[in-house]
């Protein structure tokens, strides 16, 4: 029995009105998790989703370049000696950065030129399961994706070209390669080159464990692309690393779009709940006018009255950020469900955001209190006796 | 112990200025037992409110023992009333969603450190003082008006006041409860306590020591 009582009383007292507010308080907590939950699922979805549009960053051996002009003629940059990553080595750097969480994909390549039917055409090895994870995009117009390692993926501008067609047969390097499929139309410049296997191509290059270029692929909400390149930097000190802005920020817009408008509407919803609340406490100080001048006739200062109006709209905020924060769980799960928007990927229960969810909605009650609060403080002790 | 000099107060309505007191001195000695009469409206309860520090005058002084009591700091005042006055309203005494212990101990629940189990026993026995032994758990709405005034009284009690300011204690109940509950004022003046008490009841008045006649705001005897 203390200062407590009368507050938690007074909610058990109207069961009705306690469990109306309550629960329009809870539902917009609800949906406010729901939202924050849908979305926090949906950015991440969507950023996988994004993913599969490319990569973002790229590694590249340092180049010595030169730039040859003589008597006025140009003669471009010339690149003394193709240099090259040590693939396994390069992976394992990558993969050990700090925010090596944040790294979806990583995608070497080799690169060369070959000639075919009197006609240079680039070469590229790739590592398959890597490769079709970063260009999800990609379909063929016949055939399939190469499974075997003497299989040739080819451009759709490469296959017009050079004439060339699923099942044709093709020496490259020595070696006699089988056309698996014909890529479709990309856009991109993976229409006007072979590919194939990366082990088969450093064999028959004679360069076991050489990439041009690694892709790498970051999933980066919450951490701006700029610290994993910084970090990849640091861990390749030898290479070159670039990030593709254009990309990344059309990518990161795109997320943070869908994650403003839940937060517009979750602003929404909190307002008009802490209006309810607000108002509720309102009506119950001009309720309460005898109660509060018995408390300051009893002696209460101003300052008890006001602690009173808040720990009750702390208490009401507290159940309800609780009871919020989990039905909102439940309805994220729902809601996600429906709209198949997330495969695999459900909302996680969080203690410690439970603790800081109703902490944060008992402070947002209490902040809607204050002035009901403060209006039922400046209430004079001779209000007992001019209510009838 | 308590005086009162020069004691004026006024309200506007509907900008007309209504003299409610006018000049009002009020004298009330340790222990000693005065009852406020006078007609309806003519500013009895407001005499009581101003002397018991709910109400401001608009002029005049009032010393309880060595303080003044118009221009103490809010905060000594809070400290008086929970600790040497008590007031009893003619109507609303009782928090209606607390029980009559809660009620009785209200004076005490102002703080975050729970009421101690010498405090409740204390409560009970000015519950049992006045007669509501068996009721401690009752909450106030299923009370007979007589018995919300006895817990009002128990609760003066229970925080050992000097003065007891009453208005109209027996005012909405029937002759025999009102009288029991003047018997239990007289009995309590007897130990000791100061009373001011405002009645219409010439009977009532009778058992105080003194009477105060208001007429219009000033007094008469
Ligand atoms: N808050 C107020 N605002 C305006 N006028 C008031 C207020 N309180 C009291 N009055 C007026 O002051 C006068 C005295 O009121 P008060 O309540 O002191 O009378 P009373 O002697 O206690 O009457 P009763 O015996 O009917 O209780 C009345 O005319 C009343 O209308
Ligand atoms: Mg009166």
């Amino acid at each position: 029995m203390n200062l407590l009582t009368i507050p938690l009383r007074n909610i058990r007292r109207r069961p009705l009105k306690t469990g109306l507010l309550l629960l329009v308080f809870s539902l917009g907590v609800m949906s406010i998790v729901t939202l924050s939950q849908v979305s926090r699922v949906v950015g991440h979805n969507l950023e996988q989703q994004l993913n599969s549009f490319g990569a973002n960053i790229m590694v590249s051996p340092h180049r010595e370049k030169l730039s040859v002009s003589y008597g006025g003629f140009h003669l471009g940059e010339m690149l003394l000696e193709p240099e090259y990553l040590q693939e396994a080595a390069t992976k394992v750097a990558i993969e050990s950065i700090g925010l090596r969480e944040r790294i979806s994909t990583v995608a070497p390549k080799l690169v060369t030129m070959v000639r075919l039917k009197e006609q240079a055409v680039a070469l590229v090895g790739v590592r398959w399961d890597q490769e079709l994870r970063l260009k999800s995009y990609w379909g063929t117009t016949s055939g399939r994706f190469p499974r075997e390692r003497d299989e040739l993926l080819v451009g759709a501008r490469a296959a017009t070209a050079l004439g060339l067609s699923q099942g044709d047969r093709l020496a490259v390097l020595g070696r006699e390669l089988v056309i698996g499929g014909i890529l479709s139309e990309t856009g991109s410049d993976d229409d006007s080159v072979l590919l194939m296997d990366l082990g088969l191509l450093q064999e028959l290059m004679e360069r076991p464990g050489a990439a041009s270029f690694v892709e790498v692929a970051a999933l980066c909400s919450g951490c701006p692309i700029e610290d994993i390149v910084a970090q990849l930097r640091e861990s390749l000190p030898a290479a070159e690393v670039t990030a593709l802005q254009q990309v990344v920020n059309q990518r990161m817009a795109s997320v943070r779009f869908v994650q403003r408008l839940a937060l517009s509407i979750s602003v929404i919803i909190l307002v008009t709940a802490s209006a309810m609340i607000g108002l509720s406490m309102l009506s119950a100080v001009n309720e309460r006018r005898c109660d509060i001048g018995i408390l300051r006739s009893l002696g209460y200062a101003r300052s008890r009255i006001f602690l009173i109006f808040c720990l009750e709209a702390a208490l009401l905020g507290a159940m309800a950020g609780c009871g919020g924060y989990l039905t909102g769980l439940l309805a994220a799960d729902r809601a996600l469900g429906l709209l198949s928007l997330a495969e695999g990927l459900t909302p996680q229960f969080d203690p410690g955001q439970l603790v800081l969810s109703s902490l944060a909605f008992t402070a947002i009650a209490v902040i809607a209190a204050l002035y009901p609060a403060w209006q039922g403080a400046r209430i004079e002790p001779a209000a007992a006796l001019t209510q009838f | 112990m308590l005086s009162a000099q020069n004691i004026s107060k006024h309200y506007s309505c509907n900008g007309t200025r209504v003299s409610v007191l006018q000049q009002i001195d009020f004298r009330l000695a340790e222990g000693e037992f005065v009852a406020i009469i006078g007609r309806s409206g003519s500013g009895k309860t407001t005499l009581l409110n101003i002397l018991s520090t709910l109400i401001r005058p608009d002029s005049g002084q009032i010393h309880y023992h060595d303080k003044e009591l118009t221009s103490l700091a809010e905060k000594e005042r809070n400290r008086l009333r929970k600790t040497d006055f008590a007031v009893i309203f003619q109507f609303h005494h009782l928090l209606p969603y607390l029980t009559v212990l809660e009620n009785t101990l209200l004076p005490l629940m102002g703080g975050l450190s729970p009421i101690s189990r010498a405090e409740r026993e204390r409560a009970r026995q000015c519950l049992q003082r006045v007669g509501l032994t068996g009721l401690a758990d009752r909450l106030p709405g299923r009370l007979s008006g007589g018995e919300q005034q006895r817990v009002a009284i128990a609760r003066a009690l229970v925080t050992d006041s000097r003065i007891l300011f009453a208005d109209e204690p027996t005012g909405s109940l029937d002759t025999a409860t009102g009288s029991r509950i003047m018997a239990l004022l007289a009995e309590l003046h007897q130990e000791g306590l100061s009373i001011v008490m405002v009645t219409h009841e010439p009977a009532y008045a009778a058992l105080a020591q003194r009477t105060v006649e208001l007429e219009d705001g000033v007094r008469l005897n």
